[in-house]
């Protein structure tokens, strides 16, 4: 069986530590980036242009529909191909932009969702008013469908720390890498009993806090 | 006396199709400025529709809406500036919820028509006091009962100090005792010489109220007339038959 559980890690608790701030560090990347564009791909799906529309809800579709894992070998091998000025960057940029992409498919879905989510009377209420139609979007809609987005993105993040697990298959130091380094160790078993330990800690420390987060926005409703 | 000849609002064979369901089937109307208009008919009817196609919320499906003299195009960028001169009144309130009482007043104004914050505010102010509601300036709406709500969309449309009024069934969201607070409000407008355009089953209200009442069924104004014509003498029957049942 080798060294007990407790013994590994009190050996070896650095390296959770790095690879811990490592998942933490690109599951953030990940979400942030995908957030920005995950907006844009939102609004051009709710665009009245039906091809900008049908694009987008394509994009969406499309990276929602394959595996993650897939994407990330697609960046992976053929991004260096036909994106020249990649060649020198670290192995890691493919990885996230990856990550990052996949991410914007589903923060791009939240915000469509939160959009949609508000009321039409109150988009109705401000046409009528007068109001221009970005007006009405950053004044009325969005201030209303952040309370819905937030927590979402907030979960969207506990996701991807899940996700970001499938980067160790690329060598990148995160929580899942840690198995690999200590593999080379002939330690098999333990870390895995760690690693797991460690990714729920986390889920259920976030999702504890999104739980409040939400009473927190809801008390003004 | 030109004034009273040009129609405020002039629709010119007005159609609406939801799919293949035709909801206006050609109305020719003209309201004028100062008067109270009360349309009355069965749901489904098309009233409402044809309320919402005065300011293009909903847009129709062929004919024309004039405003003032001008063609309204829901696509031009200048239905904003339209808009802001058509006040409208909803059955759901459709206050802002995240905004003041105050805010729900002077966000468009400010924003839309440049009124400096303090002046907008001082507007609010008054016009809250007209209502009622000065005391809710600093709350925010969920504080709010329904009449009360009602009663802040009211001046929140009138912040924009609108041409004409339009109100979409303002009293069917509340409860019994709320109608009254927000009929009068209503009514302290239409004494006051503002334009009005309500669609009503308030039959009691539309008969005091309404220079002219129109009876929309099946997509057409099926009759119209004084409130005295319409509600003693129906001609159509159709309007005999609504009238005996709402009556």
């Amino acid at each position: 069986m080798g060294p007990s559980i407790l013994d590994v890690f009190k050996e070896y608790w650095p390296i959770f530590l790095k690879g811990t701030i490592g998942t933490l560090r690109y599951a953030f990347i990940a979400v942030a980036g995908g957030s920005v564009l995950g907006a844009f791909v939102a609004f051009a799906h709710l665009s009245k242009n039906k091809i900008i529309s049908a694009i987008s809800s394509a994009y969406a579709n499309i990276l929602r529909g394959t595996p993650l894992l897939v994407q990330m070998y697609i960046a992976y091998f053929f991004l260096p191909l036909v994106v020249p000025f990649l060649n020198n960057v670290d192995k890691e940029v493919y990885v996230l932009i990856a990550l990052t992409l996949n991410s914007s498919a589903y923060v791009s879905e939240i915000i469509r969702g939160g959009i949609k989510s508000v009321d039409i009377g109150q988009s109705e209420a401000a046409r009528s008013l007068g109001m221009s139609a970005s007006h009405t979007m950053t004044k009325i809609i969005l201030p209303q469908a952040i309370k819905n987005i937030l927590p979402a993105l907030a979960n969207e993040y506990i996701a991807m720390i899940k996700e970001t697990s499938l980067a160790g298959t690329f060598m990148l130091y995160e929580l899942m890498y840690t198995r690999t380094i200590l593999a080379n160790k002939y330690l098999s078993w333990q870390p895995l009993f760690i690693i797991a330990a460690i990714y729920l800690i986390l889920t259920v420390v976030l999702t504890t806090l999104v739980k409040v987060l939400e009473r927190r926005l809801s008390v003004s409703d | 006396m030109t004034d009273m000849q040009s129609p405020l609002i002039e629709t010119v064979d007005l159609k609406k199709n939801f799919n293949d369901l035709e909801v206006l089937k050609g109305i020719n109307e003209k309201i004028y400025k100062g008067e109270v208009v009360c349309i009355i008919g069965p749901s489904g009817g098309g009233k409402s529709t044809f309320l919402r196609c005065l300011n293009m919320l909903e847009e129709p499906s062929s004919g024309e809406v004039y405003f003032e003299g001008e063609k309204l195009d829901p696509k031009s960028t200048n239905i904003d500036l339209h808009r802001q001169k058509i006040g409208m009144v909803f059955q759901q309130f459709n206050v802002f919820p995240h905004l003041t009482v105050m805010e729900n007043i002077t966000l468009a104004p400010t924003l839309e028509k440049k009124v400096p914050l303090e002046e907008a505010k001082e507007k609010a102010l008054k016009l809250l006091k007209q209502v009622g509601l000065e005391d809710k300036a600093n709350e925010y709406p969920r504080k709010l009962s329904g009449g009360q709500k009602q009663r802040l969309a009211i001046v929140r449309a009138m912040a924009m100090e609108p041409d004409v009024m339009l109100f979409d069934e303002p009293t069917s969201a509340l409860d019994p005792e709320m109608v009254k607070g927000v009929l009068e409000v209503i009514r302290k407008l239409t004494d006051s010489g503002m334009t009005c355009v309500i669609v009503t089953h308030e039959m009691g209200f539309a008969r005091e109220v309404a220079d002219r009442v129109l009876f929309i069924d099946e997509g057409i104004v099926m009759e119209e007339g004084t409130p005295e014509e319409l509600f003693n003498d129906p001609k159509h029957p159709r309007t005999k038959e609504f009238l005996s049942q709402v009556l």
